[in-house]
């Protein structure tokens, strides 16, 4: 049942990438290939996170201001501070994971709806990070080389695949062992479900949601470090905005119930290479730039619409033959 | 000896006394119906058995020895198992998912311990032929009739070897045919030696598969008889308050 619906959007980037391919062949340059997947590893990073935090049948909107903000402090570490990298990264994961925690604090020990305790989040986080740099732009002076940071996230190995694009990956295979060939993501999946059969189990059901958010904002402090290091200039005010959506968007393109308990990681995954690939798409084939959402959301809205009328289709047949 | 014994069990909430100095006892391989209208204190009968509440007053003894409950997970660490009403499942979830969620199989070192699909899927696969169910391992539960959400519900008490189980309105918001299944299940458990409860109230149901009826009312005990030495008619009118005692 899962991998029916991975496999259909599986196909869905296939027929979308081939009809690019052929308006315009550049979308199968190396270049442009290495460029998406660099894009790709980025979104996909805290993608995989919303993932995590949707299947307990909640949501993370405060994801792009948690960049805006952890990527001014980071730029000030490594800039003012001249801290050195590892630990300043270290620190940053650290803080996310800290504000992941708070936010399931909120929502399991506080009662809070997931929505409002975000909602809250994306609001203070970039308030505070226009704050922190007087909302002036933070980024490296003339002439700064931080290597081995920059070899690690904007590095490309044998010259073309981007180390953003292989962390993703391997951070999918870690997370899509967690989420489904772990005990705890079993108890994710079933919590997100029907937390109140999860408690009955014996299942520590406040502890299992509030993981899902300490992950979330790990990722997040990950992703914030490679997202400065993309952009290497950060304007508080729009860094990172609208970012959420698009790990929503992924989670859910990839099969993410918003009501809970359904979702892989393999279907986040794909979500996250659709929206790159439309991103793409909307870019070569010469469509303003300012349609970019109206496109997307088109194609998401339609490929819903066909998931649910082939899903209803199949349950008539299935319902024809008994 | 009586597997389970209630002694004056009491439980107030305020002001208001849900239970008031029920003493009864349970045996092994028997199944005792507990019926009484809505408010006559059964679920909180129950819920003090499973370990949801504490008793205000009166002791609670398991084979003889003193029973202490805090939390519903030392009642299933005691052999007492409750199947609820809303049959507590997860519909995303397969069969073999639910009878084992709690207590996952798992294979691996250390702590790289992943899920053993195949073991568990064995094993549900085991208690539902003993169950004699047609209820597949790796079905998904919210694809199942009712009849078969409740063989997953009792299995998941087969798997962990239980002396009790509390079954609340095991048959309510099920097709006939399912039902008769239901009852099938519940005289297998019976077979197997376990003591039942059923809360039920439907009166065919237990009239057909209990061996004793205790009637509630008001908090109280009002009636604790072999199911042989009663009718409907009589359960009838004690749970209504018609007949005082019996």
């Amino acid at each position: 049942m899962m991998f029916k619906k991975d496999l259909s959007l599986l196909v869905l980037i296939l027929v979308v990438g081939t009809i690019v391919a052929i308006i315009n062949p550049r979308f199968l340059s190396p270049i442009n290939i290495a460029n998406t997947a660099n894009l790709i590893g980025l979104f996909g990073m805290f993608s995989i996170g919303m993932g995590f935090v949707i299947i307990t049948g909640g949501i993370e909107l405060s994801v792009g201001s948690m960049f805006a903000l952890l990527g001014v402090i980071f730029i000030d570490l490594l800039v003012n501070y001249e801290m050195n990298w590892p630990l300043a990264m270290l620190l940053m994961v650290l803080a996310g994971t800290a504000l992941g925690w708070l936010h399931g604090y909120l929502v399991t020990e506080m009662r809070l709806q997931p929505f409002v305790v975000t909602l809250c989040g994306l609001l203070i986080y970039r308030g505070i990070a226009r704050y922190y740099t007087n909302d002036g732009t933070a980024g490296f002076a003339f002439g700064m080389n931080f290597p081995a940071l920059e070899w690690l996230t904007t590095g490309r190995a044998f010259g073309l695949i981007p180390h953003s694009f292989i962390v993703f990956i391997l951070l999918a295979l870690v997370m899509g062992i967690v989420l489904h060939k772990s005990v705890f993501g079993r108890y994710l999946f079933a919590v997100g479900k029907n937390e109140e059969a999860a408690r009955y189990s014996g299942i520590r059901t406040h502890r299992i949601i509030t993981a899902a958010y300490v992950i979330s904002g790990a990722l997040c402090g990950l992703s914030a470090i490679y997202l400065a290091m993309y952009t290497r200039s950060i304007s508080p005010a729009s860094h990172g905005s609208f970012y959420e959506l698009y790990a929503i968007a992924a989670a859910v393109l990839g099969g993410c119930s918003l009501r809970g308990g359904e979702g892989s990681v393999l279907g986040i995954v794909l979500g996250a290479i659709l929206l790159q690939v439309l991103q793409n798409l909307v870019n070569l084939l010469g469509i303003p730039s300012s349609l970019n959402f109206a496109v997307i959301g088109g194609v998401i809205l339609i490929g819903v619409l066909a998931d649910q009328q082939i899903v209803r289709r199949r349950a008539q047949l299935k319902l024809a033959k008994t | 000896m009586a597997l389970l014994e209630l002694a004056s069990i009491s439980k107030h909430f305020g002001a208001i006394q849900a239970v008031n100095d029920v003493s009864l006892s349970l045996e092994a391989g028997e199944v005792t119906g507990l019926m009484g209208d809505n408010g006559a204190g059964k679920s909180t009968l129950v819920k003090m058995i499973a370990g949801n509440f504490r008793p205000s007053h009166g002791a609670m003894r398991l084979e003889g020895t003193e029973l202490v409950m805090h939390r519903p997970v030392d009642a299933r660490r005691h052999g007492i198992e409750i199947v609820h009403q809303d049959l507590a499942l997860c519909d995303n979830l397969t069969a073999a998912a639910n009878v084992f969620l709690g207590r996952e199989l798992r294979v691996g070192v250390g702590p790289f311990r992943i899920l053993d699909y195949a073991s568990m899927y064995k094993r549900a696969g085991q208690i539902f032929a003993e169950l004699k169910s047609e209820t597949r391992p790796r079905d998904l539960v919210k694809q199942m009739s009712g009849g078969q959400r409740q063989a997953v519900a009792i299995a998941r008490t087969m798997l962990s070897k239980a002396k009790i189980v509390l079954m609340d309105e095991p048959t309510a918001a099920i097709s006939v045919r399912q039902v008769a299944e239901v009852l099938n299940l519940i005289r297998h458990l019976r077979d197997q030696g376990l003591a039942v409860v059923l809360i039920s109230h439907r009166m065919p149901d237990v009239f057909s598969v209990a061996d004793r009826v205790i009637v509630m009312r008001r908090g109280r005990k009002v009636a604790d008889k072999k199911i042989a030495d009663s009718s409907p008619e009589e359960v009838t009118g004690l749970i209504t308050g018609a007949i005082e005692r019996a």
